[in-house]
């Protein structure tokens, strides 16, 4: 048997700093219990709304279950879809972005021009107006495009005008000592732009990117309107039309972009997290 | 000797504002000048026209048999100011790390991409300048991750692995809290032992009297004394240049 004043190490008594944080602690745990007890409650109420019972004389709205266990699975479907064209589109727009960036910061005249052209143009029209114009302006002249190089082009065109400013804050939070210890090093124009300049408002411009392919993949409902696009909305809006059940349809549809936009920003999170960690 | 850096009848212009005046400095190979002055004296802007930083209005700059002239333009221009800073390497007052790459990472930077030299012997040159820094055991820390020393000690291997025949130091110390200085200017001490040319602004007294050869001291543009240290503190001419060493002296840590 060991002696039992030596085995019995007594835990040291808690420091006045250490009380301090675990009550903050606390305080922030039952925060964010009672935040998603909140959300939770919130949802229950929602789906409550439309589960057609009737409870204390309030009348909630009756939904045609048959109709949404046929058709979910189709409008799901589009979901291939609508990813498609928001991830071609975000690359598009990412690559316009870029350059019209980079004219902005340009000496050269003309370029300097076209990206403020081009940023001018597209910012100051519709966005609703920009697809139908790929879609059912183009043909007229003779211009047909598949409703998938449309419907990227629309969307390319018009987020890369918006997301230009990304890039410009992003190219203009690179400190001007940064380029000096580059060209000091003997670096070109090119080399210092692509070795040093470039990286760091790449990173920069990571975060808000993903920010606007979440709001794309929403924005790319508005292409739906044109019908040669068979994403989650054209799915919705079809079967809902048809079959005078549009409010069931638009429901599922509704969940859809919601649990897509939670996921992605979840995605988003941990990716902002892990560059936050590298950052200076 | 021949001098190694000859600075010819230079002037610059901000706008309006003349911030060189026809200023003329030889520096013979391996020697070490300090350039010191008051703020806006114009001893910087001289240090950043010497590689190009600032492209002087006129006069000359002649590094290591290289001659450029102010003011012109075009390829051959170009190709003299690139020969002039392959010549030259430079320590900022900010450090200007790469934030982007590891310690090794930004020492290997400019051979590797400047002069293409094989990664692997890039990544030998880079150690051996990171060793004889004393930071090779930081090798793969990323900048953010140093001190205002150590980050300023990176930069000087950084500068070395381009194997300059010049180096310029534009106020190395003066970002730092007072207790990294000295780590600093033991590296540059070292630096100089080996033989480099240097040329150094800095506000350090003690270094410049212990370390340099010579002390330029400017004013308005222009070098009113170039002198030895010894010389220069004990009995300044200039009345400026004996209110300078006053406020330093009065303030020396």
């Amino acid at each position: 048997m060991t002696d039992s004043t030596t085995a019995r190490v007594p835990k040291p008594p808690l420091s006045q700093a250490d009380l301090l944080y675990e009550a903050q602690q606390r305080r922030d745990r039952r925060f964010r219990t009672n935040v998603s007890l909140s959300w939770g409650i919130m949802l229950l109420v929602l789906l409550y709304l439309f589960s057609g019972q009737n409870f204390l004389g309030i009348k909630t709205i009756q939904l045609d279950t048959e109709f949404m266990r046929k058709n979910v699975g189709f409008i799901v479907g589009g979901l291939g879809q609508t990813l498609l064209v928001s991830f071609l589109s975000i690359i598009l727009a990412t690559i316009l972005a870029l350059l019209a960036a980079l004219g902005r910061l340009s000496t050269i005249p003309p370029l300097y021009a076209l990206s403020t052209f081009y940023v001018s143009l597209i910012r100051g029209t519709p966005l609703y107006l920009q697809i139908f114009f790929f879609f059912l302006a183009l043909p007229q002249v003779g211009i047909i495009l598949t409703g998938l190089f449309a419907g990227v082009l629309a969307l390319g065109l018009n987020y890369g005008a918006y997301m230009s400013e990304i890039f410009r804050a992003g190219l203009s939070s690179v400190g001007k000592g940064q380029r000096e210890a580059a060209i000091a090093l003997g670096m070109n124009p090119r080399q210092t732009m692509q070795r040093v300049v470039l990286p760091q408002a790449l990173r920069f411009a990571i975060p808000p990117i993903g920010n606007d392919f979440i709001a794309m993949t929403k924005d790319s409902a508005l292409v739906s309107a044109t019908g040669f696009l068979h994403e989650v909305m054209w799915r919705a809006t079809r079967v809902g039309r048809a079959q005078f059940n549009n409010l069931e349809a638009l429901i599922i549809a509704a969940a859809i972009y919601w649990i897509m936009t939670i996921i992605l920003s979840y995605v988003q999170g941990i990716i902002e997290a892990r560059l936050a960690r590298g950052d200076r | 000797m021949m001098p190694i850096v000859q600075i010819s009848n230079l002037d610059k212009y901000f706008g309006r504002l003349h911030v060189l005046k026809n200023v003329s400095v030889d520096v013979a190979p391996r020697e070490v000048v300090c350039i010191i002055g008051r703020s806006g004296s114009g001893k910087s802007t001289l240090l950043r026209c010497i590689n190009f930083l600032e492209e002087p209005s006129f006069g000359t700059i002649e590094v290591d048999g290289i001659k450029v002239a102010a003011g012109e333009k075009g390829k051959g221009h170009r190709q003299l100011v690139h020969d002039v800073r392959l010549k030259t390497g430079m320590v900022f007052q900010e450090f200007n790390l790469f934030p982007h790459m590891s310690v090794l990472e930004n020492v290997m930077e400019g051979p590797v991409t400047v002069k293409g030299m094989p990664k692997a012997q890039a990544i030998e040159l880079a150690e051996e300048n990171l060793d004889s820094v004393g930071l090779l055991f930081k090798k793969d820390e990323y900048p953010n991750r140093l001190s205002g020393g150590q980050k300023q000690r990176v930069a000087i291997a950084r500068a070395l692995s381009m194997e300059p025949k010049v180096m310029l130091f534009d106020e190395p110390t003066s970002a730092l809290d007072p207790e990294l200085i000295g780590e600093v200017l033991n590296v540059m001490k070292k630096v100089a032992k080996e033989g480099m040319t240097m040329l150094v602004v800095t506000h350090e007294m003690g270094f410049a009297r212990e370390v340099a050869d010579r002390v330029l001291v400017m004013a308005e543009g222009e070098i009113i004394e170039d002198e030895k240290p010894g010389m220069l503190f004990s009995q300044p001419k200039d009345a400026r240049t004996k209110a300078l060493i006053d406020r330093y002296r009065t303030g020396e840590r």
